[in-house]
Protein backbone atom coordinates (compact mmCIF):
# COMPACT_ATOMS: atom_id res chain seq x y z
CA UNK A 1 0.00 0.00 0.00
CA UNK A 2 2.77 2.35 0.91
CA UNK A 3 4.49 1.52 -2.40
CA UNK A 4 1.37 2.58 -4.37
CA UNK A 5 1.03 5.85 -2.48
CA UNK A 6 4.70 6.71 -2.98
CA UNK A 7 4.23 6.19 -6.74
CA UNK A 8 1.16 8.48 -6.86
CA UNK A 9 2.68 11.20 -4.78
CA UNK A 10 4.91 12.80 -7.46
CA UNK A 11 1.96 12.82 -9.91
CA UNK A 12 -0.35 14.52 -7.40
CA UNK A 13 2.40 16.97 -6.56
CA UNK A 14 2.83 17.88 -10.22
CA UNK A 15 -0.91 18.43 -10.65
CA UNK A 16 -1.04 20.54 -7.53
CA UNK A 17 1.94 22.63 -8.58
CA UNK A 18 0.50 23.11 -12.11
CA UNK A 19 -2.91 24.06 -10.68
CA UNK A 20 -1.37 26.50 -8.22
CA UNK A 21 0.78 28.05 -10.96
CA UNK A 22 -2.27 28.49 -13.19
CA UNK A 23 -4.23 30.00 -10.30
CA UNK A 24 -1.48 32.51 -9.51
CA UNK A 25 -1.01 33.38 -13.20
CA UNK A 26 -4.78 33.89 -13.57
CA UNK A 27 -4.91 36.07 -10.47
CA UNK A 28 -2.00 38.18 -11.73
CA UNK A 29 -3.66 38.63 -15.18
CA UNK A 30 -7.00 39.59 -13.58
CA UNK A 31 -5.20 41.97 -11.20
CA UNK A 32 -3.45 43.74 -14.08
CA UNK A 33 -6.60 43.94 -16.22
CA UNK A 34 -8.67 45.49 -13.45
CA UNK A 35 -6.06 47.82 -11.99
CA UNK A 36 -4.85 49.02 -15.37
CA UNK A 37 -5.42 52.71 -16.11
CA UNK A 38 -5.60 54.49 -19.43
CA UNK A 39 -2.14 55.57 -20.46
CA UNK A 40 -1.27 59.22 -20.96
CA UNK A 41 -2.72 60.15 -24.37
CA UNK A 42 0.30 62.34 -25.15
CA UNK A 43 2.40 59.15 -25.19
CA UNK A 44 0.13 57.31 -27.61
CA UNK A 45 0.43 57.30 -31.40
CA UNK A 46 -2.39 58.93 -33.33
CA UNK A 47 -4.17 56.78 -35.92
CA UNK A 48 -5.12 59.96 -37.83
CA UNK A 49 -4.02 63.59 -37.94
CA UNK A 50 -6.75 65.83 -39.29
CA UNK A 51 -7.71 69.44 -39.92
CA UNK A 52 -10.61 70.35 -37.62
CA UNK A 53 -12.99 71.76 -40.22
CA UNK A 54 -12.33 69.00 -42.79
CA UNK A 55 -12.86 66.43 -40.05
CA UNK A 56 -16.15 68.06 -39.03
CA UNK A 57 -17.34 68.12 -42.65
CA UNK A 58 -16.81 64.36 -42.87
CA UNK A 59 -19.23 63.89 -39.97
CA UNK A 60 -21.71 66.37 -41.43
CA UNK A 61 -21.63 64.49 -44.72
CA UNK A 62 -22.24 61.07 -43.11
CA UNK A 63 -21.76 60.54 -39.39
CA UNK A 64 -22.30 56.77 -39.72
CA UNK A 65 -19.37 56.48 -42.15
CA UNK A 66 -17.22 58.88 -40.14
CA UNK A 67 -17.99 57.01 -36.90
CA UNK A 68 -16.89 53.73 -38.47
CA UNK A 69 -13.61 55.36 -39.43
CA UNK A 70 -12.85 57.45 -36.35
CA UNK A 71 -14.80 56.31 -33.25
CA UNK A 72 -12.62 55.06 -30.40
CA UNK A 73 -9.44 55.96 -32.33
CA UNK A 74 -6.68 58.24 -31.08
CA UNK A 75 -6.74 61.29 -33.35
CA UNK A 76 -4.74 64.51 -33.51
CA UNK A 77 -6.92 67.47 -34.51
CA UNK A 78 -5.31 70.68 -35.75
CA UNK A 79 -7.40 73.82 -35.61
CA UNK A 80 -8.23 77.10 -33.98
CA UNK A 81 -9.89 77.35 -30.57
CA UNK A 82 -13.30 78.99 -30.97
CA UNK A 83 -14.22 79.00 -27.31
CA UNK A 84 -13.51 77.45 -23.94
CA UNK A 85 -16.31 76.19 -21.73
CA UNK A 86 -16.23 75.29 -18.03
CA UNK A 87 -17.28 71.71 -17.30
CA UNK A 88 -17.75 71.45 -13.54
CA UNK A 89 -14.19 72.04 -12.22
CA UNK A 90 -12.54 71.27 -15.57
CA UNK A 91 -12.52 72.96 -18.95
CA UNK A 92 -13.46 71.89 -22.47
CA UNK A 93 -12.09 73.31 -25.69
CA UNK A 94 -14.36 73.83 -28.70
CA UNK A 95 -13.69 74.26 -32.40
CA UNK A 96 -16.82 75.49 -34.12
CA UNK A 97 -17.78 75.70 -37.78
CA UNK A 98 -19.30 79.17 -37.59
CA UNK A 99 -21.31 78.66 -40.81
CA UNK A 100 -23.27 75.67 -39.47
CA UNK A 101 -22.66 75.84 -35.69
CA UNK A 102 -21.37 72.24 -35.88
CA UNK A 103 -18.57 71.72 -33.40
CA UNK A 104 -15.84 69.49 -32.00
CA UNK A 105 -15.46 69.42 -28.22
CA UNK A 106 -12.44 68.16 -26.31
CA UNK A 107 -12.46 66.98 -22.68
CA UNK A 108 -8.99 66.63 -21.17
CA UNK A 109 -7.09 64.07 -19.15
CA UNK A 110 -6.49 65.25 -15.58
CA UNK A 111 -2.73 65.66 -16.13
CA UNK A 112 -3.32 67.92 -19.15
CA UNK A 113 -5.98 70.21 -17.67
CA UNK A 114 -3.51 72.93 -16.67
CA UNK A 115 -2.31 73.27 -20.31
CA UNK A 116 -5.92 73.35 -21.56
CA UNK A 117 -6.78 76.14 -19.12
CA UNK A 118 -4.08 78.30 -20.72
CA UNK A 119 -5.81 78.21 -24.11
CA UNK A 120 -8.05 81.03 -25.29
CA UNK A 121 -10.25 81.74 -28.28
CA UNK A 122 -8.22 82.27 -31.45
CA UNK A 123 -5.25 80.08 -30.44
CA UNK A 124 -3.98 77.61 -33.02
CA UNK A 125 -3.54 74.22 -31.42
CA UNK A 126 -3.07 70.48 -31.98
CA UNK A 127 -5.11 68.32 -29.64
CA UNK A 128 -4.74 64.56 -29.39
CA UNK A 129 -7.52 62.49 -27.85
CA UNK A 130 -9.84 59.53 -28.02
CA UNK A 131 -12.67 60.26 -30.44
CA UNK A 132 -16.05 59.22 -29.00
CA UNK A 133 -17.74 59.81 -32.35
CA UNK A 134 -20.19 62.29 -33.77
CA UNK A 135 -23.94 62.64 -33.81
CA UNK A 136 -26.71 65.13 -34.52
CA UNK A 137 -27.91 67.13 -31.53
CA UNK A 138 -31.69 67.39 -31.36
CA UNK A 139 -31.29 70.16 -28.79
CA UNK A 140 -28.88 72.34 -30.79
CA UNK A 141 -29.97 71.08 -34.22
CA UNK A 142 -26.42 70.61 -35.41
CA UNK A 143 -23.72 67.95 -35.69
CA UNK A 144 -21.15 67.57 -32.92
CA UNK A 145 -18.12 65.38 -32.34
CA UNK A 146 -16.81 64.62 -28.87
CA UNK A 147 -13.35 63.68 -27.62
CA UNK A 148 -12.27 62.34 -24.24
CA UNK A 149 -8.86 61.99 -22.46
CA UNK A 150 -7.26 64.73 -24.54
CA UNK A 151 -3.77 66.22 -24.41
CA UNK A 152 -2.31 69.25 -26.15
CA UNK A 153 0.50 68.30 -28.48
CA UNK A 154 1.48 71.78 -29.64
CA UNK B 1 -41.52 107.35 -35.60
CA UNK B 2 -44.00 105.67 -33.26
CA UNK B 3 -44.07 102.66 -35.60
CA UNK B 4 -40.27 102.46 -35.50
CA UNK B 5 -40.23 102.55 -31.70
CA UNK B 6 -42.96 99.90 -31.62
CA UNK B 7 -40.95 97.73 -34.03
CA UNK B 8 -37.78 98.12 -31.98
CA UNK B 9 -39.67 97.26 -28.81
CA UNK B 10 -41.06 94.14 -30.50
CA UNK B 11 -37.58 93.08 -31.63
CA UNK B 12 -36.28 93.61 -28.07
CA UNK B 13 -39.08 91.51 -26.60
CA UNK B 14 -38.41 88.75 -29.15
CA UNK B 15 -34.70 88.91 -28.33
CA UNK B 16 -35.42 88.61 -24.64
CA UNK B 17 -37.71 85.67 -25.36
CA UNK B 18 -34.93 83.83 -27.25
CA UNK B 19 -32.50 84.55 -24.40
CA UNK B 20 -34.77 82.61 -22.06
CA UNK B 21 -33.56 79.40 -23.66
CA UNK B 22 -30.07 78.76 -22.33
CA UNK B 23 -27.81 75.99 -23.59
CA UNK B 24 -24.47 74.43 -22.75
CA UNK B 25 -22.33 71.78 -24.42
CA UNK B 26 -20.32 71.05 -21.27
CA UNK B 27 -22.87 69.73 -18.80
CA UNK B 28 -21.56 66.78 -16.81
CA UNK B 29 -23.10 63.44 -15.89
CA UNK B 30 -21.37 61.23 -13.34
CA UNK B 31 -22.26 57.60 -13.03
CA UNK B 32 -21.43 55.61 -9.87
CA UNK B 33 -22.27 51.91 -9.87
CA UNK B 34 -19.60 50.84 -7.40
CA UNK B 35 -20.31 48.12 -4.85
CA UNK B 36 -18.45 46.57 -1.92
CA UNK B 37 -17.08 44.00 -4.37
CA UNK B 38 -15.94 46.40 -7.08
CA UNK B 39 -14.82 50.04 -6.93
CA UNK B 40 -14.27 50.36 -10.69
CA UNK B 41 -17.68 50.93 -12.30
CA UNK B 42 -17.82 54.71 -12.17
CA UNK B 43 -17.25 57.25 -14.89
CA UNK B 44 -18.29 60.61 -16.19
CA UNK B 45 -19.19 62.50 -19.33
CA UNK B 46 -18.20 66.17 -19.41
CA UNK B 47 -19.48 66.95 -22.90
CA UNK B 48 -23.23 66.63 -22.38
CA UNK B 49 -25.53 68.97 -24.34
CA UNK B 50 -28.22 70.59 -22.17
CA UNK B 51 -30.87 73.25 -22.47
CA UNK B 52 -33.01 75.19 -20.02
CA UNK B 53 -35.93 77.40 -20.93
CA UNK B 54 -36.39 79.68 -17.94
CA UNK B 55 -39.75 80.93 -19.22
CA UNK B 56 -41.36 77.57 -20.00
CA UNK B 57 -39.43 75.60 -17.36
CA UNK B 58 -38.37 72.94 -19.84
CA UNK B 59 -35.05 71.13 -19.46
CA UNK B 60 -33.32 68.69 -21.78
CA UNK B 61 -30.10 66.68 -21.73
CA UNK B 62 -28.41 64.73 -24.48
CA UNK B 63 -25.44 62.47 -23.68
CA UNK B 64 -23.29 60.47 -26.10
CA UNK B 65 -22.80 57.13 -24.34
CA UNK B 66 -19.29 56.61 -25.75
CA UNK B 67 -18.25 59.93 -24.20
CA UNK B 68 -18.32 58.39 -20.72
CA UNK B 69 -14.76 58.13 -19.52
CA UNK B 70 -13.61 55.52 -17.00
CA UNK B 71 -10.23 55.18 -15.29
CA UNK B 72 -9.98 51.51 -16.28
CA UNK B 73 -9.98 50.50 -19.98
CA UNK B 74 -11.71 47.14 -19.37
CA UNK B 75 -14.51 48.86 -17.44
CA UNK B 76 -15.08 51.30 -20.31
CA UNK B 77 -15.19 48.38 -22.75
CA UNK B 78 -17.76 46.56 -20.58
CA UNK B 79 -19.85 49.73 -20.19
CA UNK B 80 -20.16 50.15 -23.97
CA UNK B 81 -20.63 46.45 -24.72
CA UNK B 82 -23.85 44.62 -25.53
CA UNK B 83 -24.02 43.41 -21.90
CA UNK B 84 -24.38 46.96 -20.61
CA UNK B 85 -25.19 50.09 -22.59
CA UNK B 86 -24.73 48.66 -26.11
CA UNK B 87 -23.54 52.06 -27.29
CA UNK B 88 -23.22 51.05 -30.96
CA UNK B 89 -26.95 50.29 -31.03
CA UNK B 90 -28.06 52.99 -28.56
CA UNK B 91 -25.55 55.83 -28.98
CA UNK B 92 -27.39 58.48 -26.94
CA UNK B 93 -29.06 58.80 -23.54
CA UNK B 94 -31.55 61.65 -23.26
CA UNK B 95 -33.79 63.42 -20.79
CA UNK B 96 -36.67 65.77 -21.58
CA UNK B 97 -38.52 67.27 -18.67
CA UNK B 98 -40.27 70.19 -17.04
CA UNK B 99 -39.89 72.10 -13.79
CA UNK B 100 -43.26 71.55 -12.12
CA UNK B 101 -42.86 74.29 -9.49
CA UNK B 102 -41.61 76.98 -11.87
CA UNK B 103 -43.20 79.79 -9.83
CA UNK B 104 -40.88 78.92 -6.90
CA UNK B 105 -37.71 79.26 -8.99
CA UNK B 106 -36.91 82.96 -9.51
CA UNK B 107 -34.55 82.96 -12.48
CA UNK B 108 -34.41 86.76 -12.37
CA UNK B 109 -33.31 86.91 -8.73
CA UNK B 110 -30.00 85.65 -7.36
CA UNK B 111 -30.46 82.78 -4.95
CA UNK B 112 -30.64 79.04 -4.44
CA UNK B 113 -33.88 77.27 -5.25
CA UNK B 114 -35.25 73.75 -5.15
CA UNK B 115 -36.84 72.68 -8.43
CA UNK B 116 -39.09 69.66 -8.88
CA UNK B 117 -38.43 68.10 -12.25
CA UNK B 118 -40.44 65.46 -14.04
CA UNK B 119 -39.82 64.04 -17.48
CA UNK B 120 -38.80 61.13 -19.68
CA UNK B 121 -35.39 59.48 -19.38
CA UNK B 122 -34.23 57.36 -22.29
CA UNK B 123 -31.37 54.92 -21.70
CA UNK B 124 -30.50 51.82 -23.73
CA UNK B 125 -33.44 52.57 -26.04
CA UNK B 126 -35.98 52.39 -23.18
CA UNK B 127 -37.94 55.48 -22.09
CA UNK B 128 -39.28 55.75 -18.54
CA UNK B 129 -40.83 58.61 -16.57
CA UNK B 130 -38.57 60.11 -13.91
CA UNK B 131 -39.29 62.57 -11.11
CA UNK B 132 -36.46 64.18 -9.20
CA UNK B 133 -35.40 67.39 -7.50
CA UNK B 134 -32.68 69.77 -8.60
CA UNK B 135 -30.81 72.56 -6.89
CA UNK B 136 -30.86 75.72 -8.98
CA UNK B 137 -28.36 78.48 -8.21
CA UNK B 138 -28.98 81.81 -9.92
CA UNK B 139 -26.09 84.28 -9.97
CA UNK B 140 -26.54 87.17 -12.35
CA UNK B 141 -27.15 85.70 -15.80
CA UNK B 142 -25.60 82.35 -14.84
CA UNK B 143 -27.81 79.46 -13.77
CA UNK B 144 -26.26 76.31 -12.31
CA UNK B 145 -28.40 73.22 -11.86
CA UNK B 146 -27.43 70.06 -9.97
CA UNK B 147 -29.43 66.89 -9.46
CA UNK B 148 -28.73 63.49 -7.89
CA UNK B 149 -30.91 60.47 -8.46
CA UNK B 150 -30.69 56.73 -8.90
CA UNK B 151 -31.68 54.65 -11.89
CA UNK B 152 -32.75 51.01 -11.69
CA UNK B 153 -30.74 49.42 -14.52
CA UNK B 154 -33.25 46.56 -14.87
CA UNK B 155 -35.98 49.10 -15.76
CA UNK B 156 -33.92 50.03 -18.83
CA UNK B 157 -33.16 46.46 -19.89
CA UNK B 158 -29.56 46.57 -18.62
CA UNK B 159 -28.98 43.16 -17.03
CA UNK B 160 -25.31 42.22 -17.42
CA UNK B 161 -23.88 39.24 -15.46
CA UNK B 162 -21.70 41.61 -13.38
CA UNK B 163 -24.91 43.13 -11.97
CA UNK B 164 -26.17 39.71 -10.90
CA UNK B 165 -22.77 38.94 -9.38
CA UNK B 166 -22.93 42.09 -7.22
CA UNK B 167 -20.01 43.81 -8.96
CA UNK B 168 -22.21 46.55 -10.42
CA UNK B 169 -24.88 48.36 -8.41
CA UNK B 170 -28.44 47.57 -9.46
CA UNK B 171 -29.36 51.25 -8.86
CA UNK B 172 -26.37 53.43 -9.79
CA UNK B 173 -26.21 57.00 -8.54
CA UNK B 174 -26.39 59.59 -11.29
CA UNK B 175 -25.26 63.19 -10.74
CA UNK B 176 -26.11 65.78 -13.36
CA UNK B 177 -24.61 69.27 -13.34
CA UNK B 178 -25.11 72.02 -15.90
CA UNK B 179 -23.92 75.62 -15.86
CA UNK B 180 -25.91 77.88 -18.19
CA UNK B 181 -24.60 81.35 -18.98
Amino acid sequence: MSVVSSKRSPWIKRVLIAGLTLLIAGAVVIYFIFTEKFTDTSKKDAAFTVNAMDFLREFQKSDSLANKKYAEQIITVRGRVTETEAADTTINIKMIDTATAAYIIFAFQQQHLAEAKQLKAGDSVSIKGSCSGGTYSDILETEFVTFKRCAITK
Amino acid sequence: MKKSILFLALVSVMGASYAQKKTTTSATISFDATTKLDALPKGDNKTVVASLDTKKGTVAFESVVKSFSFANPKMQEHFNSGMWMDSDKFPKATFKGTITNLADVKFATDGTYKANVTGDLTIHGVTKPVTTTATVVVSGKAVTTTSDFTVALADYGVNGPAIGAGKVATDPKITVMAEFK
